[in-house]
Protein backbone atom coordinates (compact mmCIF):
# COMPACT_ATOMS: atom_id res chain seq x y z
CA UNK A 1 0.00 0.00 0.00
CA UNK A 2 1.50 3.72 -1.13
CA UNK A 3 1.77 6.10 1.55
CA UNK A 4 -0.57 8.60 -0.58
CA UNK A 5 -3.36 5.24 -0.69
CA UNK A 6 -2.71 5.59 3.04
CA UNK A 7 -3.19 9.02 3.66
CA UNK A 8 -6.13 9.10 1.58
CA UNK A 9 -7.88 6.09 3.76
CA UNK A 10 -7.63 8.31 6.64
CA UNK A 11 -11.40 9.51 7.93
CA UNK A 12 -9.18 12.19 9.64
CA UNK A 13 -6.67 13.36 6.64
CA UNK A 14 -9.91 13.84 5.01
CA UNK A 15 -11.65 15.80 7.23
CA UNK A 16 -8.81 18.02 7.17
CA UNK A 17 -8.86 18.69 3.25
CA UNK A 18 -12.26 19.27 3.56
CA UNK A 19 -12.04 21.42 6.52
CA UNK A 20 -8.90 23.68 5.32
CA UNK A 21 -10.41 26.05 2.57
CA UNK A 22 -12.85 26.89 4.73
CA UNK A 23 -10.14 28.65 6.85
CA UNK A 24 -8.62 29.94 4.26
CA UNK A 25 -9.95 33.13 4.14
CA UNK A 26 -8.36 33.98 7.83
CA UNK A 27 -5.12 34.60 6.27
CA UNK A 28 -6.05 37.27 4.07
CA UNK A 29 -8.50 39.02 6.18
CA UNK A 30 -6.56 38.33 10.12
CA UNK A 31 -3.08 36.66 9.47
CA UNK A 32 -1.60 38.45 6.44
CA UNK A 33 -4.41 41.35 5.62
CA UNK A 34 -4.57 42.13 2.34
CA UNK A 35 -6.25 45.51 1.12
CA UNK A 36 -8.21 44.27 -2.10
CA UNK A 37 -9.72 41.56 0.80
CA UNK A 38 -10.44 43.89 3.47
CA UNK A 39 -12.48 46.34 0.88
CA UNK A 40 -15.51 43.77 1.49
CA UNK A 41 -14.10 40.65 3.47
CA UNK A 42 -18.03 39.27 2.97
CA UNK A 43 -17.46 39.21 -0.45
CA UNK A 44 -14.34 37.17 -0.26
CA UNK A 45 -15.86 34.86 1.53
CA UNK A 46 -18.88 34.46 0.01
CA UNK A 47 -16.81 33.73 -3.28
CA UNK A 48 -14.36 31.75 -1.71
CA UNK A 49 -17.18 29.49 -0.19
CA UNK A 50 -19.03 29.15 -3.52
CA UNK A 51 -15.28 28.05 -4.91
CA UNK A 52 -14.70 25.44 -2.81
CA UNK A 53 -18.33 23.91 -3.33
CA UNK A 54 -17.44 23.73 -6.75
CA UNK A 55 -14.14 22.13 -6.44
CA UNK A 56 -15.81 19.62 -3.66
CA UNK A 57 -18.51 18.87 -5.72
CA UNK A 58 -16.82 18.38 -9.00
CA UNK A 59 -13.80 16.20 -6.82
CA UNK A 60 -16.44 13.89 -5.70
CA UNK A 61 -17.67 12.71 -9.17
CA UNK A 62 -14.04 11.92 -9.95
CA UNK A 63 -13.84 9.31 -7.81
CA UNK A 64 -16.16 6.69 -9.64
CA UNK A 65 -14.80 7.33 -12.86
CA UNK A 66 -11.34 6.84 -11.62
CA UNK A 67 -12.57 3.23 -9.89
CA UNK A 68 -13.52 2.50 -13.15
CA UNK A 69 -10.96 3.54 -15.00
CA UNK A 70 -8.12 2.51 -12.68
CA UNK A 71 -9.85 -0.62 -10.69
CA UNK A 72 -6.91 -2.23 -9.07
CA UNK A 73 -5.50 1.61 -8.02
CA UNK A 74 -4.82 1.62 -4.31
CA UNK A 75 -5.61 5.72 -4.60
CA UNK A 76 -8.76 5.22 -6.61
CA UNK A 77 -10.35 2.48 -4.18
CA UNK A 78 -9.26 4.71 -0.88
CA UNK A 79 -11.09 7.99 -2.72
CA UNK A 80 -13.90 5.72 -3.01
CA UNK A 81 -14.45 5.32 1.10
CA UNK A 82 -15.57 8.43 1.35
CA UNK A 83 -17.95 9.67 -1.22
CA UNK A 84 -20.45 10.54 1.17
CA UNK A 85 -18.42 12.52 3.16
CA UNK A 86 -17.21 14.69 0.55
CA UNK A 87 -20.20 14.90 -0.71
CA UNK A 88 -22.01 15.91 2.07
CA UNK A 89 -19.01 18.61 2.45
CA UNK A 90 -20.35 19.64 -0.60
CA UNK A 91 -23.31 20.51 0.03
CA UNK A 92 -22.25 21.88 3.33
CA UNK A 93 -20.18 24.94 1.64
CA UNK A 94 -22.92 25.46 -0.87
CA UNK A 95 -25.57 26.03 2.34
CA UNK A 96 -22.72 28.05 3.95
CA UNK A 97 -22.49 30.19 0.37
CA UNK A 98 -25.83 30.70 0.39
CA UNK A 99 -25.91 32.00 4.43
CA UNK A 100 -23.46 34.03 3.20
CA UNK A 101 -25.27 35.55 0.47
CA UNK A 102 -28.34 36.16 2.40
CA UNK A 103 -26.38 38.21 4.91
CA UNK A 104 -24.35 39.88 2.06
CA UNK A 105 -27.37 40.94 0.87
CA UNK A 106 -29.44 41.67 3.73
CA UNK A 107 -26.93 42.09 6.69
CA UNK A 108 -28.85 40.53 10.66
CA UNK A 109 -31.89 41.67 9.49
CA UNK A 110 -34.11 38.80 8.88
CA UNK A 111 -36.89 40.60 7.38
CA UNK A 112 -35.12 40.79 4.43
CA UNK A 113 -34.82 37.34 3.42
CA UNK A 114 -38.09 37.42 1.54
CA UNK A 115 -37.03 40.39 -0.72
CA UNK A 116 -33.90 38.25 -1.52
CA UNK A 117 -35.18 35.35 -2.27
CA UNK A 118 -37.75 37.25 -4.87
CA UNK A 119 -34.61 38.63 -6.44
CA UNK A 120 -32.61 35.07 -6.54
CA UNK A 121 -36.27 33.51 -8.31
CA UNK A 122 -36.39 35.97 -10.83
CA UNK A 123 -32.49 36.28 -12.03
CA UNK A 124 -31.48 33.00 -14.14
CA UNK A 125 -27.71 32.99 -12.48
CA UNK A 126 -29.35 33.07 -8.72
CA UNK A 127 -32.23 30.63 -9.96
CA UNK A 128 -29.65 28.35 -10.57
CA UNK A 129 -27.27 28.83 -7.81
CA UNK A 130 -30.50 28.02 -5.67
CA UNK A 131 -31.85 24.83 -7.73
CA UNK A 132 -28.16 23.46 -7.17
CA UNK A 133 -28.12 24.19 -3.73
CA UNK A 134 -31.70 22.17 -3.22
CA UNK A 135 -30.60 19.19 -5.24
CA UNK A 136 -26.77 18.96 -3.04
CA UNK A 137 -29.90 18.93 0.03
CA UNK A 138 -31.79 16.57 -1.79
CA UNK A 139 -28.61 13.93 -1.90
CA UNK A 140 -27.70 14.84 1.45
CA UNK A 141 -30.66 13.84 3.35
CA UNK A 142 -30.96 10.85 1.16
CA UNK A 143 -26.87 9.98 1.94
CA UNK A 144 -27.92 8.43 5.24
CA UNK A 145 -27.95 4.69 5.38
CA UNK A 146 -31.79 4.51 6.18
CA UNK A 147 -32.44 6.50 3.38
CA UNK A 148 -30.67 3.75 1.24
CA UNK A 149 -32.17 1.39 2.10
CA UNK A 150 -35.99 2.63 2.13
CA UNK A 151 -35.52 4.10 -1.39
CA UNK A 152 -34.22 0.75 -2.46
CA UNK A 153 -30.54 0.79 -4.13
CA UNK A 154 -31.92 1.36 -7.85
CA UNK A 155 -34.14 4.42 -7.02
CA UNK A 156 -31.50 5.62 -4.99
CA UNK A 157 -29.03 5.80 -7.70
CA UNK A 158 -31.20 7.43 -10.21
CA UNK A 159 -31.65 10.14 -7.50
CA UNK A 160 -28.20 10.07 -6.91
CA UNK A 161 -27.36 10.87 -10.95
CA UNK A 162 -28.39 14.27 -9.74
CA UNK A 163 -25.30 14.96 -9.21
CA UNK A 164 -24.38 15.44 -12.40
CA UNK A 165 -26.90 17.58 -13.03
CA UNK A 166 -26.05 19.72 -10.02
CA UNK A 167 -22.54 19.81 -11.30
CA UNK A 168 -23.52 21.46 -14.84
CA UNK A 169 -25.59 24.00 -13.13
CA UNK A 170 -23.02 24.35 -10.28
CA UNK A 171 -20.86 25.28 -13.37
CA UNK A 172 -23.11 27.52 -15.09
CA UNK A 173 -23.61 29.97 -11.90
CA UNK A 174 -19.88 29.96 -11.25
CA UNK A 175 -18.96 31.07 -14.60
CA UNK A 176 -22.39 34.13 -14.61
CA UNK A 177 -20.34 34.88 -11.57
CA UNK A 178 -18.16 37.20 -13.13
CA UNK A 179 -18.33 40.24 -15.98
CA UNK A 180 -16.18 37.57 -18.32
CA UNK A 181 -15.65 33.92 -18.45
CA UNK A 182 -13.62 32.98 -15.11
CA UNK A 183 -10.76 30.07 -16.60
CA UNK A 184 -10.77 28.64 -13.16
CA UNK A 185 -14.19 27.01 -14.15
CA UNK A 186 -12.57 25.16 -16.91
CA UNK A 187 -9.82 23.92 -14.73
CA UNK A 188 -12.02 22.51 -12.26
CA UNK A 189 -14.56 20.92 -14.26
CA UNK A 190 -13.15 19.90 -17.60
CA UNK A 191 -11.02 17.26 -15.74
CA UNK A 192 -14.58 15.55 -14.27
CA UNK A 193 -15.45 15.62 -17.70
CA UNK A 194 -12.90 13.89 -19.55
CA UNK A 195 -12.90 11.29 -16.66
CA UNK A 196 -17.03 10.80 -17.61
CA UNK A 197 -16.02 10.41 -21.10
CA UNK A 198 -13.44 8.07 -20.30
CA UNK A 199 -15.65 6.07 -18.38
CA UNK A 200 -18.57 6.17 -20.61
CA UNK A 201 -16.25 4.85 -23.69
CA UNK A 202 -14.91 1.98 -21.49
CA UNK A 203 -18.30 1.04 -19.86
CA UNK A 204 -19.81 0.65 -23.32
CA UNK A 205 -17.04 -1.31 -24.37
CA UNK A 206 -16.92 -3.91 -22.20
CA UNK A 207 -20.74 -3.72 -21.41
CA UNK A 208 -22.70 -6.89 -23.29
CA UNK A 209 -24.12 -6.23 -27.06
CA UNK A 210 -28.15 -5.10 -26.53
CA UNK A 211 -28.83 -8.06 -28.75
CA UNK A 212 -27.95 -10.02 -25.97
CA UNK A 213 -29.61 -8.33 -23.41
CA UNK B 1 -25.00 90.76 1.00
CA UNK B 2 -24.20 87.10 -0.78
CA UNK B 3 -25.77 84.06 0.83
CA UNK B 4 -24.67 80.77 -0.16
CA UNK B 5 -26.90 78.37 0.04
CA UNK B 6 -25.15 74.81 -0.14
CA UNK B 7 -25.44 72.98 -2.96
CA UNK B 8 -26.63 68.74 -2.20
CA UNK B 9 -22.96 67.62 -3.49
CA UNK B 10 -21.15 69.78 -0.68
CA UNK B 11 -19.08 67.74 1.73
CA UNK B 12 -18.82 68.64 5.16
CA UNK B 13 -15.61 70.06 7.17
CA UNK B 14 -15.19 67.03 8.45
CA UNK B 15 -14.78 64.96 5.23
CA UNK B 16 -11.76 67.11 4.11
CA UNK B 17 -8.95 65.43 2.92
CA UNK B 18 -6.34 65.23 5.41
CA UNK B 19 -3.02 67.05 4.86
CA UNK B 20 -0.53 64.10 4.64
CA UNK B 21 -2.41 63.22 1.31
CA UNK B 22 -2.17 66.53 -0.07
CA UNK B 23 2.24 66.66 0.37
CA UNK B 24 3.50 64.76 -2.71
CA UNK B 25 7.04 63.09 -1.97
CA UNK B 26 10.13 64.35 0.30
CA UNK B 27 11.90 65.04 -2.99
CA UNK B 28 8.72 67.39 -4.45
CA UNK B 29 8.76 68.97 -0.98
CA UNK B 30 12.98 69.19 -0.68
CA UNK B 31 13.11 70.42 -4.39
CA UNK B 32 10.01 73.38 -3.86
CA UNK B 33 11.88 75.09 -0.75
CA UNK B 34 14.77 75.40 -2.90
CA UNK B 35 12.74 77.04 -5.63
CA UNK B 36 13.17 73.85 -8.17
CA UNK B 37 9.42 73.59 -9.38
CA UNK B 38 6.81 73.85 -12.12
CA UNK B 39 5.35 71.86 -14.72
CA UNK B 40 8.25 71.32 -16.87
CA UNK B 41 10.23 69.18 -13.91
CA UNK B 42 7.13 67.85 -12.25
CA UNK B 43 6.20 66.52 -15.92
CA UNK B 44 9.50 64.20 -15.28
CA UNK B 45 8.97 62.91 -12.14
CA UNK B 46 7.50 59.16 -11.88
CA UNK B 47 3.93 59.80 -13.16
CA UNK B 48 2.08 61.47 -16.45
CA UNK B 49 0.19 64.15 -15.31
CA UNK B 50 2.26 65.85 -11.90
CA UNK B 51 0.96 69.48 -13.15
CA UNK B 52 -1.38 71.72 -10.65
CA UNK B 53 -0.41 69.79 -7.96
CA UNK B 54 -1.38 70.51 -5.06
CA UNK B 55 -5.16 71.15 -6.41
CA UNK B 56 -6.91 73.62 -4.97
CA UNK B 57 -10.68 72.42 -3.58
CA UNK B 58 -13.55 74.07 -5.90
CA UNK B 59 -15.18 76.07 -3.56
CA UNK B 60 -18.50 75.26 -5.05
CA UNK B 61 -17.80 71.32 -4.33
CA UNK B 62 -16.29 71.69 -0.55
CA UNK B 63 -17.13 69.21 1.77
CA UNK B 64 -20.57 67.08 2.42
CA UNK B 65 -21.96 64.18 4.08
CA UNK B 66 -20.17 62.17 2.06
CA UNK B 67 -17.25 59.64 3.84
CA UNK B 68 -14.52 59.59 1.96
CA UNK B 69 -13.20 55.86 1.40
CA UNK B 70 -9.52 55.41 2.45
CA UNK B 71 -6.77 55.84 0.05
CA UNK B 72 -5.45 52.66 0.21
CA UNK B 73 -8.57 50.78 -0.70
CA UNK B 74 -9.13 53.41 -3.32
CA UNK B 75 -5.89 51.92 -4.60
CA UNK B 76 -6.27 48.71 -4.38
CA UNK B 77 -9.46 47.57 -5.44
CA UNK B 78 -9.75 48.47 -8.96
CA UNK B 79 -10.85 46.96 -12.28
CA UNK B 80 -8.69 47.78 -14.73
CA UNK B 81 -8.79 44.42 -17.08
CA UNK B 82 -5.35 45.82 -19.15
CA UNK B 83 -3.39 44.61 -15.85
CA UNK B 84 -5.69 41.38 -14.76
CA UNK B 85 -9.17 40.59 -14.36
CA UNK B 86 -9.22 40.03 -9.86
CA UNK B 87 -9.22 43.37 -7.80
CA UNK B 88 -6.07 42.96 -6.32
CA UNK B 89 -4.47 42.19 -9.60
CA UNK B 90 -4.43 45.55 -11.44
CA UNK B 91 -1.88 47.58 -8.19
CA UNK B 92 1.09 44.93 -8.77
CA UNK B 93 0.61 44.40 -12.57
CA UNK B 94 1.26 48.42 -12.97
CA UNK B 95 3.78 48.90 -10.60
CA UNK B 96 6.44 48.99 -13.27
CA UNK B 97 4.49 50.73 -15.87
CA UNK B 98 5.72 54.43 -16.30
CA UNK B 99 2.98 56.71 -18.14
CA UNK B 100 5.38 59.45 -18.94
CA UNK B 101 5.23 61.75 -20.81
CA UNK B 102 2.21 61.32 -21.99
CA UNK B 103 0.38 62.77 -24.77
CA UNK B 104 -3.19 62.76 -26.00
CA UNK B 105 -4.87 63.03 -28.87
CA UNK B 106 -8.24 65.61 -29.60
CA UNK B 107 -9.39 64.39 -33.20
CA UNK B 108 -12.38 64.56 -34.74
CA UNK B 109 -15.16 66.84 -35.76
CA UNK B 110 -13.51 69.78 -34.08
CA UNK B 111 -11.66 73.05 -35.17
CA UNK B 112 -8.83 72.71 -32.93
CA UNK B 113 -7.36 69.06 -33.22
CA UNK B 114 -4.16 68.47 -31.19
CA UNK B 115 -1.76 66.27 -30.07
CA UNK B 116 -0.74 67.51 -26.84
CA UNK B 117 1.51 66.57 -23.53
CA UNK B 118 -0.92 65.58 -20.52
CA UNK B 119 1.13 68.56 -18.47
CA UNK B 120 0.58 70.91 -21.49
CA UNK B 121 -3.33 70.17 -21.68
CA UNK B 122 -3.78 70.91 -17.88
CA UNK B 123 -1.79 74.02 -18.03
CA UNK B 124 -4.10 74.71 -21.25
CA UNK B 125 -6.83 74.61 -19.36
CA UNK B 126 -5.98 76.36 -16.42
CA UNK B 127 -4.57 73.97 -14.11
CA UNK B 128 -6.93 71.34 -11.67
CA UNK B 129 -8.99 71.28 -8.61
CA UNK B 130 -10.30 68.80 -5.93
CA UNK B 131 -13.70 67.27 -6.09
CA UNK B 132 -15.39 64.62 -3.74
CA UNK B 133 -17.69 62.22 -5.65
CA UNK B 134 -19.90 59.15 -5.03
CA UNK B 135 -18.49 56.28 -7.40
CA UNK B 136 -21.12 53.39 -7.94
CA UNK B 137 -19.17 49.95 -9.73
CA UNK B 138 -21.78 48.38 -12.23
CA UNK B 139 -20.81 44.82 -9.65
CA UNK B 140 -23.03 46.93 -7.10
CA UNK B 141 -20.53 48.39 -4.79
CA UNK B 142 -19.72 51.99 -3.83
CA UNK B 143 -16.51 54.23 -3.01
CA UNK B 144 -16.36 58.22 -2.08
CA UNK B 145 -13.63 59.65 -4.27
CA UNK B 146 -11.64 62.66 -3.66
CA UNK B 147 -10.46 63.43 -7.52
CA UNK B 148 -8.50 65.85 -8.39
CA UNK B 149 -8.37 67.20 -12.43
CA UNK B 150 -10.41 69.56 -14.45
CA UNK B 151 -13.89 69.79 -16.07
CA UNK B 152 -14.39 67.71 -19.28
CA UNK B 153 -16.71 70.78 -20.34
CA UNK B 154 -13.61 72.99 -20.47
CA UNK B 155 -11.54 70.52 -22.70
CA UNK B 156 -14.55 70.58 -25.09
CA UNK B 157 -14.45 74.36 -25.24
CA UNK B 158 -10.79 73.94 -25.96
CA UNK B 159 -11.46 71.25 -28.58
CA UNK B 160 -14.12 73.49 -29.84
CA UNK B 161 -16.61 71.37 -31.71
CA UNK B 162 -17.84 71.52 -34.83
CA UNK B 163 -21.89 71.42 -35.08
CA UNK B 164 -21.88 68.21 -36.82
CA UNK B 165 -19.98 66.77 -33.25
CA UNK B 166 -22.72 64.58 -31.39
CA UNK B 167 -20.31 62.46 -29.23
CA UNK B 168 -17.26 61.76 -27.07
CA UNK B 169 -15.43 58.84 -28.21
CA UNK B 170 -12.62 58.50 -25.70
CA UNK B 171 -9.87 55.72 -26.06
CA UNK B 172 -7.44 54.06 -23.54
CA UNK B 173 -3.76 53.44 -24.57
CA UNK B 174 -2.84 50.23 -26.35
CA UNK B 175 0.10 48.88 -25.80
CA UNK B 176 0.29 45.49 -25.03
CA UNK B 177 3.82 44.90 -24.23
CA UNK B 178 3.17 47.34 -20.97
CA UNK B 179 -0.27 46.88 -20.58
CA UNK B 180 -0.23 42.72 -20.24
CA UNK B 181 -4.00 41.95 -19.95
CA UNK B 182 -4.10 43.27 -24.00
CA UNK B 183 -1.91 40.53 -24.93
CA UNK B 184 -4.95 38.28 -23.61
CA UNK B 185 -8.29 38.28 -25.89
CA UNK B 186 -10.80 39.32 -22.61
CA UNK B 187 -11.86 42.58 -24.27
CA UNK B 188 -11.96 44.00 -27.28
CA UNK B 189 -8.35 46.49 -27.30
CA UNK B 190 -8.24 48.96 -26.94
CA UNK B 191 -11.29 50.14 -24.27
CA UNK B 192 -13.72 52.17 -25.92
CA UNK B 193 -16.23 54.75 -24.03
CA UNK B 194 -18.71 57.76 -24.32
CA UNK B 195 -20.60 60.54 -24.03
CA UNK B 196 -22.97 62.28 -25.59
CA UNK B 197 -21.58 65.57 -25.79
CA UNK B 198 -24.23 67.15 -23.59
CA UNK B 199 -23.13 64.84 -21.10
CA UNK B 200 -19.56 65.60 -22.06
CA UNK B 201 -20.67 69.25 -20.80
CA UNK B 202 -22.62 68.71 -17.90
CA UNK B 203 -20.61 70.15 -14.77
CA UNK B 204 -20.31 67.12 -13.31
CA UNK B 205 -18.46 65.26 -16.08
CA UNK B 206 -14.49 65.59 -15.15
CA UNK B 207 -11.40 63.82 -16.23
CA UNK B 208 -9.22 62.60 -13.43
CA UNK B 209 -5.23 63.54 -13.05
CA UNK B 210 -5.11 62.97 -9.42
CA UNK B 211 -6.89 61.05 -6.13
CA UNK B 212 -6.97 62.48 -2.80
CA UNK B 213 -4.11 65.35 -3.87
CA UNK B 214 -1.61 62.81 -5.19
CA UNK B 215 -1.05 62.44 -9.27
CA UNK B 216 -3.38 59.68 -9.92
CA UNK B 217 -1.94 55.88 -9.80
CA UNK B 218 -1.69 53.89 -12.46
CA UNK B 219 -3.76 51.21 -11.68
CA UNK B 220 -6.26 53.90 -10.73
CA UNK B 221 -6.10 54.84 -14.77
CA UNK B 222 -2.93 57.35 -14.94
CA UNK B 223 -2.71 59.75 -15.82
CA UNK B 224 -6.03 60.79 -17.49
CA UNK B 225 -9.22 59.10 -16.61
CA UNK B 226 -12.85 60.33 -17.34
CA UNK B 227 -15.07 60.38 -14.24
CA UNK B 228 -18.69 60.30 -14.74
CA UNK B 229 -20.50 60.34 -11.25
CA UNK B 230 -23.83 59.51 -12.14
CA UNK B 231 -22.97 57.09 -14.23
CA UNK B 232 -21.82 53.18 -13.49
CA UNK B 233 -18.14 53.15 -13.05
CA UNK B 234 -17.05 51.33 -16.34
CA UNK B 235 -18.06 54.51 -18.27
CA UNK B 236 -14.74 55.71 -16.65
CA UNK B 237 -12.13 54.87 -19.22
CA UNK B 238 -8.96 54.87 -17.95
CA UNK B 239 -5.54 56.17 -19.52
CA UNK B 240 -6.80 57.61 -22.10
CA UNK B 241 -4.77 58.26 -25.39
CA UNK B 242 -7.77 59.59 -27.28
CA UNK B 243 -10.34 62.11 -27.09
CA UNK B 244 -12.43 61.85 -30.65
CA UNK B 245 -15.50 63.78 -31.71
CA UNK B 246 -17.97 62.24 -33.92
CA UNK B 247 -21.07 62.56 -35.49
CA UNK B 248 -22.73 58.43 -34.80
CA UNK B 249 -22.73 56.89 -30.98
CA UNK B 250 -19.37 55.08 -30.20
CA UNK B 251 -19.59 51.34 -29.84
CA UNK B 252 -18.30 50.89 -25.99
CA UNK B 253 -16.64 47.95 -25.40
CA UNK B 254 -18.60 46.41 -22.47
CA UNK B 255 -21.76 46.45 -24.69
CA UNK B 256 -19.43 44.66 -27.54
CA UNK B 257 -19.17 42.46 -24.84
CA UNK B 258 -22.35 41.93 -23.66
CA UNK B 259 -25.42 44.17 -24.76
CA UNK B 260 -28.24 42.81 -22.49
CA UNK B 261 -26.55 43.51 -19.47
CA UNK B 262 -24.17 47.20 -20.22
CA UNK B 263 -25.82 49.29 -22.14
CA UNK B 264 -24.28 52.97 -23.35
CA UNK B 265 -25.95 55.54 -21.07
CA UNK B 266 -25.03 53.08 -17.84
CA UNK B 267 -27.22 55.76 -15.56
CA UNK B 268 -26.67 54.64 -12.04
CA UNK B 269 -30.79 53.50 -11.55
CA UNK B 270 -31.54 51.19 -8.66
CA UNK B 271 -34.98 50.53 -10.51
CA UNK B 272 -33.65 49.07 -13.57
CA UNK B 273 -31.80 45.69 -12.62
CA UNK B 274 -28.34 44.29 -14.07
CA UNK B 275 -29.59 40.87 -15.84
CA UNK B 276 -27.84 39.00 -13.10
CA UNK B 277 -28.03 40.82 -9.84
CA UNK B 278 -29.97 43.82 -8.26
CA UNK B 279 -29.11 47.78 -8.33
CA UNK B 280 -31.37 48.63 -5.87
CA UNK B 281 -28.53 48.93 -3.42
CA UNK B 282 -24.71 48.54 -3.37
CA UNK B 283 -21.54 47.26 -0.72
CA UNK B 284 -19.91 49.97 0.72
CA UNK B 285 -16.25 49.52 0.07
CA UNK B 286 -14.51 49.74 4.06
CA UNK B 287 -17.61 49.45 5.45
CA UNK B 288 -16.22 47.94 8.56
CA UNK B 289 -16.01 44.58 10.05
CA UNK B 290 -16.09 41.63 8.96
CA UNK B 291 -19.77 41.93 7.35
CA UNK B 292 -18.94 45.34 6.06
CA UNK B 293 -22.43 47.20 5.22
CA UNK B 294 -24.66 47.90 2.43
CA UNK B 295 -26.60 50.81 1.43
CA UNK B 296 -29.95 51.92 -0.91
CA UNK B 297 -28.75 53.17 -4.54
CA UNK B 298 -29.61 56.54 -5.00
CA UNK B 299 -31.35 57.71 -8.57
CA UNK B 300 -28.17 58.99 -10.85
CA UNK B 301 -26.25 58.07 -8.02
CA UNK B 302 -27.66 61.09 -6.04
CA UNK B 303 -26.77 63.74 -8.49
CA UNK B 304 -30.41 63.91 -9.60
CA UNK B 305 -30.44 67.49 -9.69
CA UNK B 306 -27.00 67.72 -11.79
CA UNK B 307 -27.99 65.39 -14.63
CA UNK B 308 -31.81 64.69 -14.61
CA UNK B 309 -32.57 67.33 -17.45
CA UNK B 310 -30.25 65.29 -19.42
CA UNK B 311 -32.52 62.51 -20.08
CA UNK B 312 -36.42 63.78 -19.97
CA UNK B 313 -38.36 61.93 -21.76
CA UNK B 314 -35.88 59.02 -22.33
CA UNK B 315 -36.65 55.64 -21.49
CA UNK B 316 -34.11 54.57 -19.29
CA UNK B 317 -35.69 50.93 -18.66
CA UNK B 318 -34.68 50.84 -22.58
CA UNK B 319 -31.83 52.76 -22.70
CA UNK B 320 -30.20 51.59 -19.65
Amino acid sequence: MSFLEKLLRSKVFVWILILLPGLWPVWPIFLHPNSSVLADPLKFILHHLGFTACLLLATVLTFTPLRVLFPKWGVAQALNRHRRLVGVSAFAYAALHFATHVIYEGGTDVGTIPSILRTAVGKPFQLIGLLTLAILFLLTITSLTAAIRWLGGKLWKNIHRLAYVAAGLAAYHQAAARKIFPLQVLWIFVPLLLLEVARIIKQRRNAPSPARS
Amino acid sequence: MLIRSPQDWELPESAATEEKFYHLSKRRDFLKSIGVAGVALAARDLLGATAGFPAKENPAYPASALKPTSYDLITSYNNFYEFGTDKDEPKPNSKKWKPEPWTVEIAGLIRNPVKIDVNDLIGKLGGIEQRVYRMRCVEAWSMVIPWDGFPLSKLVAFADPKPEAKFLKLTTILDPKNLPGQQENILRWPYVEGLHLDEANNELAFIATGIYGKPIPNQNGAPLRLVTPWKYGFKGVKSIAKIEFVAEQPMNTWRVMAPREYGFLANVNPTVDHPRWSQASERIIGGGGLLGARQKTLMFNGYEKQVAALYQGVDLKKFY
